[in-house]
């Protein structure tokens, strides 16, 4: 059932992802969805579910960006433990502590593939500070909402 | 005691879990632009969502589209509504200054034809209860319109003048029982008197039970009866029956249709040349 549910999860991420892209590009570069789930799954489930959807989310995300395949599972698997880890440390379960690892999240995520990228021998693409920090705002928003729905879903 | 391994499973998976990625992305460097079987594994298995996103968006965007186009096109639908009345209106307005046209270049030719001075007047009334017995046309005395003369239509003849006012007429028609005209059957040349049954026939009188009349025979005036000139269509045989005594009863359908009437031609004088004189 929980598998059911993290495939239901990951492909209406990647729906909404994708209709966002379509429908506001500008509003799609401030939110990344599968960052949020892979926080959610990383606050609220064990360790090696969180990964496995952190696996799974990067590369979901990997092929409908067409990007290097593995660049964001390898992120994201790397976010996802980081998460588990911080959340079995801290009490992440009020706002603001769940928007800090929102957004510290998705920094690092944007960190972590932009340092992947420069290992790998590919020139730089770096948006600039404030676009990460936008980015990290806005993702920082919308997953609390994310997380205030799911908390009242069955 | 837990299991060592155990202990360890969360770290293990996630060497095993970022050496997979490791793995995935030096192989896609490595083939260089060419697809691996696992990235084909993966789009196949989120190309459903990808197909439900295109699917939702077009939905979205084409219901939004129809939408706006729906408000186009209504009020489009609305403008050319008011056009076509427009047109419609204007198209009646044609059609019927063609009829009106038609029915001027036929009475104008039928003044050409005769040789007798004629005036045209437009019938502007009719009896109250709908009937054609007698009508009013817009020419009076001042016009030089008096009593007898005898009104006609392209079609054949109408009545006569009853009545003449300085500015209006009025023609007893010759479906009036009142009425009397001088007739003869064209084709045998017997003759009889028209007389006016009231709503759209008339009868022949005073035809002889010996005589040779068929229906469809076409009757036309005599010029007996001196008001109307010898030679103009009054109608047609409709049907025979037998009348009083040793004759025949004679139904005519007359060729005017009086229920439609509007231009006439009133023949001011029987006799000298055609005049021009006339509207």
């Amino acid at each position: 059932m929980k598998i059911v549910r993290g495939v239901v999860t990951l492909g209406a991420a990647a729906l909404a992802q994708s209709l966002l892209s379509h429908y506001g590009p500008a509003l799609a570069g401030y939110c990344d969805l599968f960052t949020i789930v892979v926080v959610y799954y990383g606050l609220t489930c064990p360790p090696t579910a969180a990964m496995m959807m952190g696996t799974a989310a990067g590369l979901v995300e990997d092929s409908l960006l067409h990007s290097i395949l593995g660049m964001n599972g390898f992120t994201k698997t790397l976010i996802s433990y980081l998460v588990g880890s911080i959340g079995s440390l801290f009490m992440l379960n009020q706002t603001i502590p769940r928007f800090g690892i929102l957004f510290a999240a998705t920094v690092l995520d944007r960190l972590a593939e932009l340092g992947l990228s420069v290992a790998m021998g590919r020139s730089l693409d770096f948006p600039g500070t404030l676009a990460i920090l936008q980015h990290g705002l806005g993702n920082g928003v919308l997953g609390l909402l994310f997380f205030w729905v799911a908390a009242r879903l069955p | 005691m837990a299991h060592p391994l155990a202990e360890r499973k969360p770290y293990l998976l996630l060497l095993v879990l970022l050496t997979f990625n490791l793995g995935l992305i030096s192989s896609r460097i490595r083939s260089a632009g060419q697809r691996s079987i696992l990235e084909e594994a993966i789009l196949s298995l989120a190309s459903p969502f990808l197909k439900a996103a295109s699917w939702v968006g077009h939905g979205v965007s084409g219901t939004w589209t129809e939408y706006v186009d729906l408000r186009g096109v209504q009020r489009e639908n609305r403008r050319l509504g008011e056009k076509i009345d427009a047109l419609a209106l204007k198209a009646q307005e044609a059609e019927e200054e063609r009829q009106e046209l038609q029915r001027l270049r036929d009475l104008l030719d039928l003044r050409d034809s005769v040789p007798w001075t004629t005036l045209t007047a437009r019938v502007i009334a009719r009896g109250v209860d709908g009937s054609a017995r007698i009508v009013t046309v817009d020419r009076g005395s001042h016009d030089g319109v008096r009593l007898n003369q005898p009104v006609l239509t392209p079609r054949g003849i109408v009545g006569r003048i009853i009545e003449a006012a300085p500015g209006t007429s009025k023609v007893q028609t010759i479906l009036d029982p009142n009425s009397g005209a001088a007739g003869l059957i064209q084709r045998t040349r017997v003759q009889g008197m028209i007389v006016g049954e009231g709503e759209r026939t008339c009868r022949m009188e005073y035809v002889s039970d010996l005589s040779n009349v068929e229906v469809g025979d076409v009757i036309v005036t005599s010029g007996l009866d001196q008001i109307y000139p010898k030679g103009y269509t009054i109608g047609v045989v409709e049907s025979i029956g037998e009348g009083e005594g040793l004759t025949k009863l004679v139904e005519i359908r007359p060729e005017v249709d009086f229920r439609r009437l509007e231009e006439v031609l009133v023949v001011l004088k029987t006799e000298g040349p055609p005049e021009k004189s006339a509207r």
